[in-house]
């Protein structure tokens, strides 16, 4: 669907990468629930632009609710104009919507125009509400005629028994202190109000708002936006450099792509910087300039400038500022206690912590409270950083700035596309950690020497069926939070996407015993790696483990060849893993995805109710289902049995709000796998407790998994989010 | 001789059971029925059935699980139950007729340990006799 613009920037067409976002609001429009939706946008993600691209799209759908789209200003000049502003703005928009005219949405109109306008049967409403807007501006209250403006949309609403749905842009209005009573008003009427409304701040911002609105962000849904992935920027520069008749290239689209982060903003800035320049854009020395000359006086410029204006007005303490910031740049952590920034800015009290807390809204640095991080994200507020450094701070002439920003953006170029090519080739062991959820592996997988030893030069599907077979199996953590290495431990140096640090639980229990932390990495090595490589690696990794302060850590190192048999004795010293490519791509063929099912399983449901006798009808169907697949009569009555004890289990442990079991029957090739589930909490210690009766006669209960695990082949107790899982399997031929 | 049970059977295991549990008695053993699955409910209608008998007098218990096809730990949590029972009144128990699986899961649990076992009625009360015999 292409409609002409109303308050999009761009087409629909050209606005690239948020199909699933703007559904989400198309889909708050018609169905809300009462929340609010709240847009939690990274810098400069084009926050805005989706906020009025949304607005367009609203109203050429005529959804059932009228939009209303305002964006606050960063530096209101006077309450009571803003007040005014988004009053008009409010009145207008919804005369054009009722009209369907959207070009009445861009036409300067005074409140007047608008009223004469209104639909006759809106007109008594607006008119009443236009009067009441004159007679609140009057008495002189800028508070009271303030909180009245902003609540226009619920009064009218409530007049005319129209919905209208707000779009609050607060994008370019993160700076204030926290005590600003515009941004409280805001938060008040659009965060905590009763009726329905859309509200988008930076990610940062958005607990500011939450507190001033005196509202819990658990009463509200968010759509999150950060920069777009590769693909849709690359889409989005192309289509910007279409329509600007920028020549580019692909090299060049990349290269500019990588260096701005995917940020609509800086993209949008940059082509428009390359068509006002009438220059092509495709050879690397040509984005380089465009580059610099927005660092230096475009855009870039301007929007930091603009930044730190707005976060130290002074000059000099502006300036003592971007030398705190660039020094902080030069340290190994970027990172400094808030009491030294506090010494080396001069600021105390309440200018130092307003100008702390802009700094971590816009993502200029993290504050954690106790330390302050200069972010080193994205490159361009670096490169500002240092160009504004030299001329402002180190006095160079702006040739001389300009000239050495030139020569290390372009020496920087061919590395900031070797650093995406070794991230598109890495394994992507943050993922594959990510995947590992308890299931069980060959052990040779994860060792080098092993799996070489037996399956070097082996056809793949030889080797997998050998890995089938494989006696000793290695059951996976499940990883709750994988994250890049650097995300944990900055002060030694791994490469993004190449070092992944995975925590979880080495069992279904969420207990301090089985909390497991995997410290994996992917080294380089054109041929099998050497003992001194492996042990650097060990040691680099191990010396994250000491600065995280991980007390139970596996090692897990993967080279695309392998290991040396010298290197493999230093693994082994280290205990570590060790896999290699080829064991990466057979582990993670075998490692399926939560939502995954395994091709060719044939699967039973079935729900019966905890009661007297209930588990002898799933013994009866696991019994057909065994018989099915000619199980032996021996093993269907150890089936039986195994279920049955496990109903049993279910309904006296499981304290279950439903009663009810849940059951599914896999048959899988030569084996049956029978999962029993309840919901419901489960005494912690139950795996422990049931199964220590010891078979000598004495002890009445607690005999359950005991028995299960010795009539299946495979038992798995495993606690769920809300409940109990017990998963076993049953071969047809019986495993030693 | 019946000696007061029900002799209500099944004749395959299904879900709902009889209400009581058939017995009869030789002399003075007891011999007991258990149903076609031990669980709860129809293990303690045996524990209650062998309290009964041994009340009336009798000195021997005979268990037949002629019938049984599924035994769950509850049912044999209760059978130790009978056990200790037993062994209190210095009455004897024997347990017989039981498939290859229930002798196997008794075998796994330590039952074998504490009580006799005979491959049919027969055997059991052979046994009893030739003992009562020596005594």
């Amino acid at each position: 669907m292409n409609h002409e613009r109303i308050f999009g920037h761009i087409s629909r067409d050209d606005f690239v990468g948020r199909d699933a976002e703007l559904r989400q609001i198309l889909s708050y429009s018609s169905d809300r629930t009462g929340r609010r939706l709240l847009i939690a946008a990274a810098p400069n993600s084009g926050g805005s632009e989706f906020l009025r691209q949304a607005y367009d799209e609203l109203f050429f759908r005529r959804t059932q609710s009228v939009p209303f789209y305002f964006a606050f200003a960063p530096h209101p000049a006077r309450l009571t104009d803003v007040a005014a502003d988004a009053f008009r703005a409010f009145v207008q928009q919804y005369v054009a919507y009722r009209r369907v005219d959207p070009t009445l949405c861009r036409t300067p109109l005074s409140l007047h125009d608008s009223v004469e306008l209104a639909l006759p049967t809106d007109y008594e409403a607006i008119n009443t509400l236009v009067e009441s807007f004159e007679r609140a501006r009057v008495t002189g209250d800028e508070t009271a005629f303030l909180k009245f403006c902003l609540a226009a949309p619920q009064k009218l609403s409530a007049m005319t028994k129209r919905m209208v749905l707000p779009l609050i842009d607060c994008l370019l209005f993160a700076g204030p202190p926290r005590e600003d009573v515009l941004l409280t008003e805001i938060a008040r009427t659009f965060i905590r109000g009763t009726e329905p409304a859309i509200v988008a701040a930076l990610r940062r911002q958005i607990p500011t708002l939450s507190h001033a609105a005196g509202a819990d962000l658990d009463d509200a849904d968010v759509v999150n936006l950060d920069y777009l992935p590769d693909e849709d920027a690359n889409k989005l520069f192309d289509s910007l450099a279409r329509a600007g008749r920028v020549e580019t290239n692909e090299q060049t689209r990349d290269l500019i792509v990588q260096q701005l982060r995917g940020s609509p903003f800086f993209l949008a800035a940059f082509a428009h910087a390359a068509r006002s320049r009438h220059v092509g854009l495709t050879t690397f020395l040509d984005c380089q300039k465009v580059y610099i000359d927005e660092l230096m006086g475009g855009r870039f410029h301007r929007h930091f400038s603009t930044l730190l204006n707005q976060i130290a007005p002074q000059a000099q303490t502006r300036r003592t500022l971007l030398r705190v910031l660039y020094e902080s740049g030069l340290s190994e952590t970027r990172k400094a206690s808030v009491w030294t920034w506090k010494k080396r800015l001069g600021v105390e009290g309440a200018d130092f912590e307003r100008m702390i807390d802009a700094l971590h809204v816009y993502e200029l640095a993290n504050s954690s409270g106790a330390t302050v991080e200069l972010n080193a994200q994205p490159s361009v507020w670096m490169d500002y950083l240092q160009a504004q450094y030299q001329l402002e701070v180190a006095g160079e002439t702006r040739a001389l700035t300009v000239a050495n920003s030139l020569l290390s953006a372009l020496k920087r170029a061919p590395q900031t596309m070797r650093r995406k090519y070794r991230r598109e080739a890495a394994i992507g062991l943050k993922e594959l950690l990510a995947r590992f959820n308890c299931q069980e592996i060959p052990a040779s997988l994860l060792h080098y020497n092993r799996f070489a030893a037996a399956h070097t030069g082996v056809d793949t599907d030889i080797v997998n069926a050998a890995l089938d077979v494989e006696p000793e199996i290695v059951r996976l953590p499940q990883i709750v939070s994988a994250v890049d290495g650097s995300g944990i431990v900055t002060t030694v140096p791994t490469e993004e996407g190449r070092c992944a640090i995975g925590h979880g639980f080495d069992a279904g229990e969420y207990v301090d015993e089985n909390e497991i932390v995997w410290i994996a990495a992917e080294i380089d090595s054109k041929l099998e790696a050497s003992a001194e490589l492996a042990a650097e690696w060990c040691e680099r990794l191990e010396r994250i483990a000491q600065e995280a302060k991980l007390h139970r850590f596996q090692l897990w190192l993967v080279s695309a060849e392998g290991f040396a048999s010298k290197a493999v004795k230093v693994l082994k010293q280290h205990h570590a893993y060790s896999s290699s490519r080829r064991q990466i791509d057979l582990l993670s063929a075998r490692l399926q995805t939560s939502t995954e099912t395994p091709p060719l399983a044939d699967e039973y449901e079935m729900v019966i109710p905890m009661g007297t006798d209930t588990e002898l009808v799933a013994a009866h169907a696991v019994e057909q289902i065994a018989r099915h697949i000619k199980f032996s009569p021996e093993a269907i009555n150890q089936i039986k049995l195994a279920l049955v004890e496990a109903c049993i289990n279910a309904t006296e442990h499981s304290l279950s709000p439903d009663r009810k079991i849940y059951q599914r029957f896999r048959v899988e090739g030569d084996k049956l796998t029978v999962t029993v589930a309840s919901r419901g909490i489960v005494p912690a210690n139950l795996p422990v407790q049931n199964g220590n009766g010891k078979g000598d006669g004495k002890s009445r209960r607690g005999w359950g998994l005991k028995l299960i695990k010795t009539l299946m082949d495979e038992v798995e107790f495993e606690r769920v989010d809300d409940g109990t899982q017990l998963r076993m399997t049953k071969y047809l031929r019986p495993r030693s | 001789m019946l000696c007061g049970a029900k002799t209500e059977r099944s004749d395959r295991m299904d879900a709902t059971r009889a209400t009581s549990v058939q017995a009869r008695c030789i002399g003075d053993t007891a011999i007991i029925y258990a149903s076609d699955y031990l669980n709860k409910l129809t293990g303690e209608r045996i524990e209650r059935e062998c309290k009964r008998q041994i009340e009336a007098g009798r000195h021997a218990v005979v268990i037949n699980f002629r019938d049984t096809e599924l035994v769950n730990s509850i049912g044999v949590s209760i059978l130790m139950g009978v056990i200790d029972v037993v062994e209190q009144t210095r009455a004897r128990l024997i347990f017989s007729d039981m498939n290859s699986e229930t002798a196997s899961l008794f075998e796994m649990l330590g039952l074998t340990k504490l009580v006799q076992i005979a491959k049919d009625e027969t055997e059991a009360l052979s046994s009893l006799s030739s003992s009562h015999a020596g005594s």
